[in-house]
């Protein structure tokens, strides 16, 4: 069975990519990134840059996107939201985004940054360009789409490698660590008592699930900030809250033992195998498998905040979720059947919350973090960049003197509320010059530690949230597409050697 | 930083700066806090980029394009001479066997000795065409080597400057002039220096030297053909004498920067120089078009050879900056693009201050 349907979702992958390129020049642009990296945020001011970089009412003022070559040559003619290919799935919601980020109905109060995602969504966008160089010069467009979805559902896709026993025994081995134990106690507890031979019963069944979610849900918590936290419905469940797909649990099998049909072990391993088929399949298979750029947002300044163990819990989940994926260098048959990514992207985000004098070490972080996933795309041959990115920038860099002391490099914005530096907690109205504190220059000091957060006043950073920026708006009314660091850089990495 | 001075993380808010001072670390004020705005770098960097794409760079590039890289795989042109030449060798082919085959029927002697000498001849133009060939590419990858250095530059790109150095290293790798800097370079290559930084350090150390042999060279082209022209007694050798020390002058400093152009290479050359002074004379006219006509208006007062003197010198020089920039295997980056004024300023000094 499992050849058959593997077989049968290369034949629709192969058939969906050739009619997409039948369609004419596009391009997936796969944005990738655990919860809270920014997706959306980054999908928006992408957006939002792209469509108004070439409109006349922003021409005359500085270029926003100096590296990215094809607007800077000034042979970028327009960028324009397009009806999206897939009607089954909802419309990334542009305006709604746009909306939140600069205050709901012009209340520059008002503007936070978008909900978290809560459902799949697409779209796509047209570039109009004039190619300078090839077969055919002259206007051309290119197609993007891009899909956003919740970043928890990423998880999911190591699972699919996986079997019933081997998932279960690795969830036990990660709950069993220091700082996850306390959380997982209640469910450990209940656990151990049940006897997966047992008669299946469906009350069990459902409190074991709620034990096991509420132990995911507390390892999200700041505190903590755990990543690895599969099967990833469990802590977004869209539309299928309450489903007996996601009423499963790990339980102490052997493997390789057959359980009774009526067991809960089987029960459990139906309930396994049926969300990977019905889930976690469709979802990778319609968004992910035919990906031809990657963009892997890592948001790392959550997980400093909460120490050594959330770090490797980080590098740990990004690696697992990138085994999923497809690198490798295009050739033309590729591109026809089997599309790889052939350039990849890691960024770590929310880089305004730190001053520019620092992302070199960020990004050294992020290298380190990521080293294992570069080296594996590597090989076979696509191409990889590391920067620290701000979709969004929410703050200006400032130096700090006084106290008799040496200068300190700041960042100024305005705080979310409840935010808290040492014993300072912000009200997300009033701006503040942080100086977060300094990164080790060695990547692996950050890495390395105890599992617990170090104490208050030991810690050498702590990264706050800021409030997005005010926009700046042009004489029509209209704001401005958002102040940046480095998206041009990524942009040109992503799109610009099909813009030539 | 040493661990020992550890500072902590520390808030200071913007609305009552001195009397609420938060931090993790509670001490007593020293003294009031500053709060100065510091330059967005990002912006400093967005305008530095915007300005370092300037259009004599991008008269360069387009020149480049024009001459030496220019690839195009049809042009009825070049179907043209491909088909005439193709004609040719065939003529040529027949004649040969119909000579050597009258030598052979004449005497054997005749006809080996005839043989011998074709072959030999085939084997010098089937070297000399490697050569051609050759030639081509290497100035072709110059220019590569220079917009490949200006776009990493540009984007102060870590991976690719280093690689790009590393060709531009290897470009002079015979010449002994040269070790001290390609040692330099190598070593800061291994250090944690920025892309951008590296390729300044690699024009400082390595091209800055060439630059000036190049300079040095055009200048004394301008004075020779000057002086020429101001004493020749015939109109028509001071032409041929303009023309043989341009073409001498754009061998020697396309060869100073690292080509070796054949006929072929020689004439792309040609063509990429003639489009950088076509697109540039423009630009041109504003700082030393006005000068030069100043100039030869003083001169043409003194005598009318003199100023022609002059007049074919500046046109020298203008032809050598041209071929500096297009031959350059990097763009003026961190220094600045050398004016006619630089190169030959004797065309310029002022009546009085000649005497």
């Amino acid at each position: 069975m499992p050849l058959i349907s593997d077989l049968l979702f290369e034949a629709r992958a192969v058939a969906q990519n050739l009619a997409e390129y039948a369609s004419g020049p596009h391009i997936r642009l796969g944005v990738t990134g655990l919860s809270r990296a920014g997706k959306t945020v980054f999908i928006t001011a992408l957006v939002e840059h792209l469509t108004k970089a070439a409109r006349p009412s922003l021409r005359g003022r500085r270029n926003p996107l100096p590296v990215f070559r094809v607007l800077a040559d000034g042979r970028l003619l327009g960028g324009a939201l397009e009806p999206q290919p897939d009607d089954a799935v909802p419309r990334f919601a542009y305006e709604d985004h746009v909306a939140a980020l600069t205050g709901p109905n012009g209340r520059v109060e008002d503007r936070h940054w978008p909900q978290s995602t809560r459902r799949i969504s697409e779209l796509r966008l047209r570039l109009d360009f004039e190619q300078k160089s090839g077969m055919r010069p002259g206007r051309h467009s290119l197609a993007i789409d891009i899909v956003d979805y919740p970043g928890e559902w990423l998880l999911d896709l190591p699972l699919l490698s996986k079997s019933f026993a081997q998932w279960s025994r690795e969830t036990f081995i990660a709950s069993a660590g220091a700082a996850r134990a306390p959380l997982a106690a209640q469910w450990r507890g209940y656990t151990v008592n049940t006897d997966p031979r047992a008669k299946a019963n469906e009350d069990d069944a459902r409190r074991a699930a709620e034990l096991f979610t509420n132990y995911l849900r507390a390892c999200r918590a700041d505190d903590y900030s755990f990543s690895s936290l599969p099967p990833g419905r469990f802590l977004m469940p869209g539309d299928l809250e309450g489903s007996p797909a996601l009423t499963f649990v790990p339980l102490a099998v052997e493997e390789g033992e057959i359980y009774a049909p009526d067991s809960l072990a089987a029960m459990m391993e139906r309930r396994f195998e049926a969300y990977k088929a019905h889930v976690v399949k469709p979802f990778f298979r319609d968004h992910f498998a035919r990906l031809d750029r990657q963009i892997v947002l890592v948001d790392a300044l959550a997980a400093l905040n909460a120490g050594p163990a959330a770090m490797r819990d980080l590098e740990t989940a990004i690696t697992d979720v990138l085994t999923a994926f497809r690198a490798g260098r295009g050739g033309l048959l590729s591109t026809l059947f089997r599309p790889k990514i052939d350039k990849i992207l890691f960024a770590a985000t929310k880089a305004d919350h730190l001053h520019h004098t620092s992302h070199d070490r960020l990004e050294a972080i992020l290298r380190h973090l990521t080293a294992r996933a570069i080296a594996r795309v590597e090989t076979v041959g696509a191409e990889v960049d590391v920067i620290a990115l701000a979709a969004v920038r929410a703050t200006r860099e400032a130096k700090v003197n006084g106290h008799g002391e040496p200068a300190l490099d700041a960042v100024i914005g305005t705080p979310l509320d409840q935010e808290r530096i040492g014993d300072e907690v912000f009200d997300g109205k009033t701006e503040a010059a942080i100086f977060p504190g300094e990164l080790p220059s060695d990547p692996k000091r950050v890495f390395a530690g105890g599992p617990l957060a170090v104490l208050a006043n030991q810690i050498d950073y702590r990264f706050v949230r800021f409030r997005p920026p005010i926009p700046a708006r042009g004489e029509d009314g209209a704001p401005f597409p958002p102040p940046h660091i480095r998206l041009d850089r990524a942009l040109q990495f992503l799109l610009g050697d099909k813009l030539t | 930083m040493q661990p020992d001075q550890r500072r902590p993380p520390r808030a200071f808010r913007l609305d009552d700066l001195n009397q609420s001072f938060a931090g993790s670390a509670s001490e007593k004020p020293r003294g009031p806090v500053v709060i100065e705005a510091a330059r967005d770098p990002f912006e400093a960097e967005a305008e530095a980029l915007m300005a370092a794409r300037d259009i004599d760079e991008e008269a360069v590039e387009e020149a480049q394009q024009r001459g030496i890289v220019a690839r195009s795989l049809f042009s009825w042109a070049g179907l043209f001479w491909s088909a005439a030449g193709g004609l040719v060798t065939l003529a040529m082919g027949l004649w040969l066997t119909k000579l050597v085959d009258d030598l052979f029927a004449r005497a054997p002697a005749f006809g080996a000795i005839g043989l011998v000498l074709a072959s030999l001849a085939g084997l010098a133009l089937f070297v000399l065409a490697a050569r051609e060939i050759a030639g081509v590419l290497r100035q072709r990858h110059i220019a590569d080597l220079h917009a490949g250095l200006a776009r990493a530059r540009e984007t102060d790109d870590f991976k690719e400057a280093r690689r790009r150095i590393g060709e531009l290293a290897s470009l002079y790798a015979g010449r002994p002039e040269t070790s001290i800097a390609r040692a330099e370079l190598r070593q800061h290559a291994h250090e944690i220096v920025d892309g951008r930084d590296l390729i300044d350090i690699a024009e400082r150390t390595l091209v800055m030297p060439l630059d000036l042999d190049v300079e040095r060279e055009i200048a004394r082209a301008a004075k020779r053909v000057s002086v020429v022209t101001a004493l020749a007694p015939k109109a028509f050798i001071d032409v041929i004498f303009v023309a043989a020390q341009a073409i001498r002058l754009i061998r020697r400093i396309a060869v100073i920067y690292g080509g070796r152009p054949g006929l072929f290479g020689f004439f792309k050359l040609l063509r990429s120089i003639g489009a950088h002074i076509a697109i540039t004379g423009g630009m041109a006219a504003g700082d030393s078009l006005i000068q030069q006509l100043l100039g030869h208006g003083l001169a043409a007062k003194l005598s009318a050879r003199l100023g022609e003197g002059v007049l074919n010198g500046l046109l020298t020089a203008r032809v050598g900056l041209s071929a500096m920039a297009v031959c350059r295997p990097m763009p003026f980056a961190s220094s600045r693009a050398p004016g006619v004024n630089d190169v030959a300023p004797f065309l310029f000094s002022k009546p009085d201050a000649k005497s």
